[in-house]
């Protein structure tokens, strides 16, 4: 038997290179050294430790900043996608030494998490409670204890393109046919008025091209927005009594409301979500959208219709005005190992909010500081975003732990449904019922 | 018709055929590339073009110049190199232990690391925190590298084992009687003789550590956080940079294409283990 040695193998001289390398890289990587260097944040007595979603990193910046300006504290500001933050938190408040000294949460994880969470009591003063939207305020109390300090907040609100409404020829043509003068809509009959007025084919092709509004149906926030319009006080379900209402009269008035808009927008509701949403407003598709305020200044610069956006309050329904509240609480680990310090800085963050409000997304959680800049040039959905927040049906989403398993599992699926044509509402939302009071029991 | 042109046409038909397949399995990556040269309203447009109708580089640019994406692509790198190198150190010696030895607890090894694979690994996401912490190798590549292996490992070893049971008993043997160890044969005559298998097992080991996600996202925060954490925040709660995340998904999914293009000989080669010549 003869052995053959391939030639393409590396010789003696390229192994013993391949070996130092890999003892070279093995031996850097047991310094334990990341590219960032330093030594583990939470261990160092001048660093805290906030981990927040991607998107609202900017909003903490400026109040990291001047943080360190004014403590010597560093807040070192840990970016994590929104997909994997949940588990993220999750996982760290089961082991039972988290590495984050502050979290900043997405409200409906508030009650998820509410276990983990130290108790802010203290910062909720009666002057504290006063600047604070009154939903805001009832989401953050989870078992008698206040678990998180808003630190920014959203609501949808009304988006129209003024280069429509503000044509003369719109204006004739709208008042002649619906008796009265076209505007921004306020309630749930003008919103289908101008919906309907609106889609149109443009071109002259036959095809409409211009829509009235868009109907979402792979997101479940705008409905559960409808829901409150329609008079409905516990949405979904009664989280203190586990009564499920979600088949109530007020919310079928609401389901029916929201698809009787499907002629008045581009097909394929059952998969349009927010970002669909946003762009086909943006591409000059749509007339109107109902949206989260923050897009006002998130507009993009080559967008059709960049210098032509009216923002108004979120429409009414027969109980009036009504959103959801899209809040993020800052919140304390009580496995921390610096309480005190990361409750100063969440303080510190609430007496600060209004530096959140001129980053890009521009979103601040007190009143206060959403009146301050109302006036000003570029903050114009501010007014806006106060109308809704502050109305009375206005409410926060139920404050129970299975909140995301009920939204991805139950109410999701049941829109995507609804949009369809010839669905049965009132035996989706009796189904929905059933399917909930599976899961909470 | 003549047997030249009877090639020439199946020639045709297999270039056509290639050709198809080529569009069909890389449509993805293409559009993905189509759309990092989109403006960031068409890139998201909807409906979707597949081409720009303004090229631009300006995704690339604004992706890049993210704060953290430079050290992100650099942590990737040097998490997924230990990975892999660990992966292999460890796979190797047990792969040919187990095929050469052939012991019931060889066997009952190579199972039990098969069903490790079995196992979530959001499961063993809690523990192996705690784990990292008190090592004190928590966001640091190292520590995250570690994590990788417990995930590339099992898969390496019965990778390894396949290529090892490919390779006759006799080819030690002779190393043996030439005056080898057991150690030298494996690395002067068995693992020359397995190249590809290496080259196959160390591709699997980069690309497991390369493109995992979720003990990056639970084991690092800021000094080993990886590129796919780095690309999932271009989608937060309060909009999606399509046209950014595309643009980095592009960027990082170079190494891995040039990797995979300069291990092909290697891998052809290893596949046919033609060694032993009688």
């Amino acid at each position: 038997m003869k052995l053959r040695t391939r030639t393409r193998f590396p010789g003696r001289r390229a192994r013993v290179g391949i070996a130092a390398a890999t003892t070279l890289i093995t031996a850097i990587a047991l310094t334990g050294c990341g590219v960032g260097g330093g030594g583990d944040a939470s261990a160092d007595a001048d660093t805290l430790t906030v981990v927040v979603e991607g998107g609202g990193k900017a909003e903490l910046e400026p109040i990291a900043d001047l943080y360190k300006e004014e403590t010597g504290t560093t807040v070192k500001l840990v970016e994590l996608p929104y997909a994997g933050l949940y588990d993220r938190i999750s996982t760290e408040l089961s082991s039972g030494s988290p590495t984050f000294d502050v979290a900043a949460l997405d409200a409906i994880w508030l009650s998820a998490f509410a276990d983990g969470l130290a108790p802010l009591d203290d910062l909720y003063t009666d002057d504290v409670k006063d600047d604070l939207f009154g939903g805001l305020v009832t989401e953050a109390k989870v078992n008698d204890s206040f678990v998180g300090m808003p630190v920014w907040t959203n609501s949808e609100i009304l988006f129209y393109r003024t280069d429509l409404f503000e044509d003369p020829t719109n204006k004739a043509d709208f008042e002649a046919k619906f008796g009265y003068p076209l505007a921004a809509p306020t309630d749930w009959e003008q919103y289908r008025d101008v919906a309907e007025f609106f889609t149109r084919d443009t071109d002259g092709d036959g095809q409409t091209d211009l829509y009235g509004t868009d109907v979402k149906g792979a997101v479940e926030t705008e409905w559960l927005a409808t829901v409150s319009q329609a008079g409905e006080e516990h949405m979904v379900l009664d989280a203190e009594s586990g009564d499920v209402t979600i088949a109530s009269a007020e919310h079928l008035e609401a389901l029916d409301f929201y698809t009787s808009l499907l002629p008045y927008a581009p097909s394929g509701a059952s998969q349009l979500d927010w970002a669909g949403s946003q762009n086909l407003f943006y591409q000059g598709n749509l007339a109107m959208m109902r949206f989260w305020g923050h897009a006002y200044r998130a507009t993009p610069d080559d967008s059709v219709v960049k210098d032509s956006i009216g923002v108004a309050p979120m429409i009414a329904g027969p109980a009036g005005i009504g959103g959801v509240p899209g809040a993020w609480y800052l919140s304390v680990p009580t496995a921390g190992a610096k309480q005190e310090a990361a409750k100063e800085f969440v303080q510190f963050a609430y007496e600060h909010n209004d530096l959140s409000a001129d980053t890009s997304l521009g979103l601040v959680a007190r009143k206060s500081a959403f009146e301050a800049k109302s006036g000003e040039a570029g903050f114009e959905n501010y007014p806006a975003l106060l109308d809704t927040l502050n109305a009375p049906q206005t409410l926060p989403r139920p404050a129970t732990p299975e909140w995301q398993e009920i939204v991805d599992s139950v109410l999701v699926p049941m829109l995507q449904k609804a949009v369809e044509p010839g669905a049965d509402n009132a035996a989706l939302l009796e189904e929905a019922k059933s399917q909930i009071e599976a899961i909470i029991q | 018709m003549n047997g030249l042109e009877t090639r020439g046409k199946s020639r045709i038909v297999l270039w056509a055929l290639l050709a198809a397949a080529l569009i069909l399995y890389g449509f993805p990556f293409i559009y993905l590339l189509l759309t990092s040269f989109k403006t960031p309203l068409e890139a998201i447009s909807v409906p979707p073009e597949v081409f720009p109708t303004q090229w631009t580089l300006e995704n690339y640019v604004s992706a890049l110049s993210r704060e953290g994406v430079p050290a992100a692509l650099v942590n990737s790198v040097v998490t997924a190199v230990i990975s892999t190198a660990l992966s292999l150190v460890l796979a190797v010696p047990a792969a040919y232990a187990i095929t050469r030895f052939r012991t019931p607890s060889g066997r009952v090894f190579i199972v039990a690391a098969l069903v490790t694979r079995m196992v979530p690994t959001i499961a063993v996401g809690a523990p192996l925190v705690e784990i990292m912490r008190n090592l004190g190798i928590t966001d640091t590549s190292f520590g995250l590298a570690l994590a990788h292996t417990t995930i590339s490992l099992p898969l390496s070893i019965w990778l390894m084992a396949s290529f090892f049971e490919a390779v006759p008993d006799e080819l030690d043997e002779a190393a043996k009687v030439d005056g080898c160890s057991r150690l030298q044969a494996l690395w002067r005559v068995v693992i020359p003789v397995v190249t590809g298998g290496v080259a196959v097992t160390a591709i699997f080991a980069f690309l497991a550590s390369w493109n995992e996600f979720l003990f990056a996202l639970l084991l690092t925060s800021v000094r080993a956080q990886t590129t796919p954490i780095v690309i999932a925040n271009f989608q937060s709660q309060f909009g999606l940079d399509w046209g950014g995340m595309t643009a980095l998904a592009a960027v990082y999914s170079i190494p891995v294409i040039l990797l995979t293009l300069f291990l092909q000989r290697h891998i052809v080669a290893g596949l046919t283990l033609g060694a032993v010549k009688g």
